[in-house]
C-alpha cells in the first residue's frame, strides 16, 4: 500500500456545517507512504473519526477514502482482517489496551498475531520507555501515561505502510516524548512506512514532511 | 491461543453452564434411551416370529354348523378378495395357498427319534415372508425344499411325545440341522425332496414351503383348481377399530392374539415416542439455556471483542474459542449420556434377558447415530449464531 486518498470527505455528522475551513474535510488529500504528516486539529474537528475512517473501524462518512486508488468501503472483512494485520497501524487515543491483561501480555497478543517483532526487540523498547518494572503489571493498575507507551510498543508489533498515531503524548513528559518519537522514527525507517500523528497542542517531536490543519 | 482465552474466558458463568449441561444430560440420555429401548424390545419381539413381519393378519371364513351342513364353501372368491383389498386400513393383501396333493415327512435322528406322518403344505406370497431370500427359494426340479413349522409342533414333541416316551428333548437350532425326507404323490405322480428347516413360526399355523414350490407342485401333482381358504392381510394401524367391525360384519376370523400382540408393538411405538419427544423438548430447553450464556457471555465482552477485531485478530479466530466451549460442552454431554445409557442398558436387559434368554441383542447404532446427529446439529447451529454475534461486533459502527 503505497497512498492513502481523501477524496471530498466529511463526516456525515459535519454535512451541516457551512463555514468549514479544514486541509483535509472536502478536500482531496494524499497521504504517501514514507512521509511524515500532522495533523492539528481543535477538540471536535474530527481528529478521532478521521482515523476510525481510515482503519475500516466507522464508516459513517460521506466521500470517498482510497488505498492505492480502490474505495475501501468494499473492503470484505478479510481484506480489513489483513489490512490491519500487515498494513495498516493505529494506535488509538483511548488507547484500547485490554485491562485484564498485563503490560508484556497486551503487546504479546499483537504480537502473537503478527509474529514480527522478536523478544529482546520488545524487551528493549520496554526498556527505552522505562517501564521495563512494569512488564507483569496488571494495565488497569498503571498510570495513563504508562499505559500510552505500552500501546505504543503494542502499535509497533506488526509490519505496516501507514502507522496512524492519535494524541500519543498527551501523558508523557518531554523526555519520553522524545524517546517515543526516536523509537517510532526508528521502526517506521526501517519499515519505510509512513506516519500520521494527531495532536491537539503538544505533538511528538519530529521531522514532519506536511502539517496539515483539521 | 492461551492469551486469547485468558482475556475470552472473562465472564464465563459456572451455573449458566452447569444448567445446560445437566438439563442437556437429562434430556441426551431419554432421547438415547428411547431409541436404544425401541430397538432393543423390537427385537425381542421380531425373535420370536423371525419369519413373519409384524401388522400381520390372518383371516379366514368362521366355519359353525351351518357351513358343515349346507356345504358352504369356505374359500374366498375374487370378488371377496377385490373387496378385502379395497378397505382403507389394508395395506396388501395374500392369499395362503393350499397343497391339494399329498404329502410324507419322515423324520430320522439316529438313535433319538425315528417318525414318519402325513401332512400339508401352505404358501403365501414370497413378500410377507421375513427370510432371506437366497434361503427362501425353490427351483423347479431341485430336490432341497426350505420349510417354516410351526412352533407349536416342537412344542408338541418336547412337552408331550417326547416327556412321555422319555425321548431327549429338541431344540430350535438341531432341528434345523436335520433333514426332513419329504415325498410328495397326486396326479399318479410322486417325487422325493429333502426338507430344510429354515425357521419355526409362533404366529403362523401352517407349514409353509415357498410360493414357487406351491405354484410347481400344484401344476405338477394337482388336475383340479386349488381355491384359497385364507387370507393374509398386512394393516397399516393395527389398533384400527374398523378392522375388529369389519371382520365381525363379514364373519370372518383372525387370531386375536395376533391383533394383541400388534396393538402392543403399536402402543410400544407411541409411548417410545412421546418420552422421545419430552427428552427433545429438554434438549431444546437445554440448547435455549446454553444459546443465552453464549449471548450473555459475547454481549459481557463484546468490548474485549470488538478490541481484538481492532488489533487485527480474525471474527473467525476470535469466535473460535467460544464455538469450541460449546462443542466441547456438547460432546462431553454425549459422552455422558452415552455412558448412562450403557449403565441403564444394562439394568434393563439383565431384566428382559430373564424373559426371552436366546434373544440376539441388537447393537448400540441406532442410538449412536441418533446421538451424533444431535450432536452436530447442536453444535453447527452453536457455531453459526458465535459466529453471527461476533460479526455484529464487527459490524456494530456501520
Amino acid at each position: 500500500m503505497n497512498t492513502i486518498q481523501l477524496q471530498q470527505t466529511l463526516p456525515a455528522v459535519f454535512s451541516e456545517r457551512t463555514n468549514l475551513q479544514s486541509d483535509v474535510w472536502l478536500q482531496d488529500v494524499r497521504l504517501e507512504k514514507g512521509k511524515v504528516y500532522l495533523v492539528e486539529a481543535n477538540s471536535g474537528t474530527g481528529k478521532s473519526s478521521l482515523c476510525s475512517f481510515v482503519y475500516g473501524y466507522r464508516k459513517d462518512y460521506i466521500g470517498s477514502i482510497l488505498f492505492d486508488g480502490e474505495n475501501i468501503r468494499s473492503f470484505s472483512v478479510k481484506r480489513w482482517t489483513d489490512i490491519r494485520q500487515e498494513h495498516l497501524s493505529l494506535l488509538w487515543q483511548e488507547l484500547r489496551l485490554f485491562p485484564e491483561l498485563t503490560a508484556m501480555e497486551n503487546v504479546r497478543i499483537k504480537n502473537n498475531l503478527t509474529d514480527y517483532q522478536e523478544r529482546q526487540q520488545i524487551d528493549y523498547w520496554f526498556d527505552c520507555l522505562g517501564i521495563a518494572d512494569k512488564k507483569d503489571s496488571l494495565i488497569g493498575r498503571m498510570s495513563f501515561g504508562q499505559q500510552q507507551r505500552v500501546a505504543m510498543i503494542r502499535a509497533l508489533c506488526q509490519p505496516f505502510d501507514f502507522i496512524f498515531i492519535d494524541e500519543p503524548i498527551s501523558h508523557l513528559d518531554d523526555t519520553n516524548s522524545q524517546i517515543m518519537g526516536d523509537i517510532l522514527m526508528d521502526e517506521v525507517r526501517r519499515q519505510g512506512a509512513g506516519i500520521i500523528t494527531t495532536s491537539i497542542g503538544k505533538h511528538l517531536p519530529l521531522q514532519y514532511d506536511q502539517v496539515l490543519k483539521l | 491461543m492461551s492469551l486469547l482465552w485468558k482475556l475470552l474466558r472473562q465472564h464465563i458463568s459456572i451455573p449458566q453452564f452447569a444448567g445446560f449441561f445437566l438439563a442437556n444430560l437429562v434430556g441426551m440420555v431419554i432421547i438415547l434411551l428411547g431409541t436404544q429401548f425401541y430397538t432393543d424390545v423390537q427385537a425381542i419381539y421380531d425373535s420370536e416370529d423371525s419369519f413373519m413381519k409384524a401388522d400381520y393378519l390372518i383371516i379366514n371364513k368362521k366355519i359353525g354348523a351351518i357351513t358343515m351342513l349346507t356345504g358352504k364353501s369356505v374359500a374366498f372368491s375374487g370378488e371377496e378378495l377385490a373387496e378385502v383389498e379395497g378397505q382403507p386400513f389394508v395395506e396388501a393383501v395374500g392369499f395362503f395357498t393350499p397343497s391339494a396333493f399329498n404329502v410324507r415327512a419322515a423324520f430320522e435322528m439316529q438313535g433319538i427319534a425315528n417318525m414318519s406322518t402325513d401332512m400339508f403344505f401352505e404358501s403365501v406370497p414370497d413378500r410377507f415372508v421375513d427370510v432371506a431370500s437366497d434361503r427362501w427359494h425353490y427351483e423347479p426340479g431341485s430336490s432341497d425344499l426350505p420349510i417354516i413349522l410351526p412352533k407349536n409342533y416342537l412344542d408338541l414333541y418336547n412337552f408331550g411325545y417326547a416327556s412321555s416316551r422319555g425321548m431327549p428333548k429338541l431344540s430350535e437350532g438341531i432341528v434345523g440341522a436335520v433333514t426332513l425326507h419329504i415325498t410328495v404323490q397326486g396326479n399318479g405322480k410322486s417325487a422325493d425332496f429333502n426338507g430344510r428347516i429354515v425357521g419355526f413360526s409362533s404366529r403362523l399355523n401352517t407349514i409353509l414351503v415357498p410360493e414357487s414350490f406351491m405354484k410347481w407342485a400344484n401344476g405338477e401333482y394337482v388336475s383340479k383348481a386349488v381355491e384359497p381358504t385364507r387370507l393374509i392381510v398386512k394393516v397399516g394401524n393395527p389398533t384400527d377399530q374398523r378392522i375388529a367391525k369389519y371382520l365381525t360384519d363379514k364373519g370372518y376370523e383372525t387370531d386375536t392374539s395376533k391383533l394383541d400382540a400388534s396393538k402392543t408393538t403399536y402402543m410400544l411405538r407411541m409411548v417410545v415416542g412421546i418420552v422421545m419427544a419430552v427428552g427433545l423438548v429438554i434438549c431444546v430447553l437445554a440448547f435455549y439455556i446454553l444459546m443465552l450464556s453464549i449471548y450473555l457471555l459475547v454481549e459481557k465482552n463484546s468490548y474485549k471483542l470488538e478490541n481484538l477485531l481492532i488489533i487485527g485478530y480474525s471474527p473467525c479466530r476470535v469466535s473460535l474459542p467460544y464455538q469450541l466451549l460449546t462443542v466441547f460442552l456438547n460432546v462431553f454431554v454425549l459422552l455422558m449420556a452415552y455412558g448412562i445409557l450403557l449403565l441403564l442398558r444394562s439394568i434393563y436387559l439383565s431384566m428382559l434377558m430373564g424373559f426371552f434368554p436366546h434373544v440376539t441383542l441388537p447393537s448400540l447404532l441406532p442410538s449412536a447415530i441418533v446421538g451424533i446427529a444431535l450432536l452436530l446439529v447442536v453444535s453447527i447451529i452453536n457455531i453459526c449464531v458465535v459466529k453471527n454475534k461476533v460479526m455484529s461486533i464487527w459490524n456494530r459502527k456501520d
